[in-house]
C-alpha cells in the first residue's frame, strides 16, 4: 500500500517522520481527519499552546501535496468541510 | 541507580508493606521473571494463573472493545501489582495486561497465594488498601481519558511511566504510545516530534529521554500531579 505524510505547519513544520500505509488518497483523508480531531480533542492544543494557525498537509511517497486542513476547524466534533483545501495547479 | 542483579522482591512496594513474618510465608515461592516489551500476560477472560508485582517493569491493563480498538485503563508499576484477587479464590481476568516495558518481575502462582493468604490479615490489609489506591486512580483515568487532550495526555503519560519505572529514560515505541492513548500512530508522532523541537524530549528507536521535566509537567494535565507519588493514598487517607 501507498505511504502517506501527514505534516502540520505553523511557522515551524511538525514533520510526520515514519508515514502511514493507506489504500489511496480517499482513505488518507479520512486519516487526516481522525489525527486532526484527536490533536484537537477536548478543546487541546499543542503543548499548551493553540491550534490557531496551524494546517496539517498531506502529501504522498513523491512529495506531492495531495490536501491540507485546517487544524483547528476540527474541534469539538466539527468535520472540518468549510476549510478542506486541494491545492491548484500552479 | 538501582543494582538490578541484586533486586529483590522488597523493591516492589506492596511486598515491602507487608509484615516480615507474612513475607517469610510468601518467599519461598516467590519467583523474579524477566519478560519482554510486549509480553502479553493475560487476555480478557483468562483465568489469573500467576500474580506479578513488578520490580523494573511495567504492566499495562487495557480494556479492548468488541471491534478490537483498546484503551489503556490502567497501569502497574513496582508500586502495585496484578492479579493479587485470585488469592481469593480463581479469577478471570478483566483486562488485557501486558509488559508494556520490559524489565524484572517478582511473581508467584496464584494456587501458591490463596493458600497462603486463605486467612492471612496482613495480606489481605495491604491488598485492600492497594484496591482503594487502585480504584481512586482507576478513575482519574477514566476521567482523564474523557476530558483531557492528545497532548497533555500524553505528557502525563510519559512522566508517570518515567516514574513508575524510576528513569528518566522511558523505552516505549510510538506505536505502544498510540495504543495507550487510544490514537492514531500519527497523531503521537506529530505531538512527541513537536515535543523533541521543544526540547522537552528526545526519542528515537524505541527509547524516549525526558529532557525537560518541568515543562513536560507544565503541559501535562492536571491529573499527573494528583496521581504523583504519594498524593493518592495520602488523599484518600490511607496508609500503605
Amino acid at each position: 500500500m501507498p505511504m502517506y505524510y501527514f505534516n502540520l505547519n505553523d511557522d515551524d513544520t511538525v514533520m510526520d517522520t515514519d508515514g502511514t500505509d493507506l489504500p489511496d488518497a480517499g482513505a488518507a483523508r479520512i486519516h487526516a481527519t481522525g489525527v486532526a480531531r484527536e490533536l484537537t480533542s477536548n478543546g487541546g492544543g499543542i503543548l499548551g499552546q493553540s491550534w490557531s494557525g496551524w494546517t496539517m498537509s498531506v502529501r504522498d511517497e513523491h512529495g506531492t501535496e495531495l490536501f491540507s486542513l485546517t487544524v483547528s476547524d476540527f474541534g469539538n466534533g466539527n468535520s472540518g468541510s468549510k476549510t478542506d483545501r486541494t491545492p491548484t495547479r500552479r | 541507580m538501582v543494582d538490578l542483579a541484586a533486586l529483590g522482591y522488597r523493591y516492589n512496594r506492596l511486598l515491602a508493606a507487608m509484615p516480615h513474618n507474612t513475607l517469610a510465608l510468601l518467599e519461598p515461592d516467590l519467583r523474579k521473571v524477566s519478560l519482554e516489551q510486549g509480553a502479553v500476560l493475560l487476555e480478557p477472560g483468562d483465568l489469573i494463573e500467576n500474580i506479578y508485582f513488578p520490580l523494573t517493569g511495567l504492566i499495562s491493563l487495557t480494556v479492548i472493545g468488541k471491534d478490537g480498538r483498546f484503551i489503556e485503563a490502567s497501569t502497574v508499576g513496582r508500586e502495585g501489582a496484578v492479579g493479587l484477587h485470585s488469592g481469593l479464590g480463581r479469577r478471570r481476568s478483566f483486562t488485557r495486561a501486558t509488559a508494556q516495558i520490559g524489565g524484572k518481575f517478582s511473581t508467584i502462582q496464584a494456587a501458591r497465594f490463596e493458600h497462603i493468604a486463605n486467612g492471612s490479615a496482613p495480606i489481605w490489609d495491604v491488598v485492600l488498601r492497594y484496591t482503594e489506591v487502585l480504584w481512586a486512580e482507576t478513575q482519574q483515568i477514566a476521567a482523564c481519558n474523557a476530558l483531557h487532550s492528545a497532548s497533555a495526555r500524553l505528557c502525563r503519560w510519559l512522566l508517570q511511566s518515567a516514574d513508575r519505572i524510576d528513569s528518566d529514560e522511558v523505552p516505549l515505541t510510538q506505536e505502544l504510545l498510540a495504543q495507550m492513548l487510544g490514537a492514531r500512530r500519527t497523531t503521537v508522532t506529530l505531538l512527541a516530534q513537536r515535543m523533541q523541537a521543544k526540547g522537552l524530549i528526545r526519542y528515537r528507536r524505541g527509547r524516549i529521554v525526558i529532557l525537560d521535566r518541568k515543562a513536560l509537567e507544565a503541559c501535562a494535565c492536571e491529573c499527573y500531579q494528583v496521581m504523583h507519588d504519594e498524593k493518592l493514598p495520602h488523599a484518600l487517607g490511607v496508609k500503605l
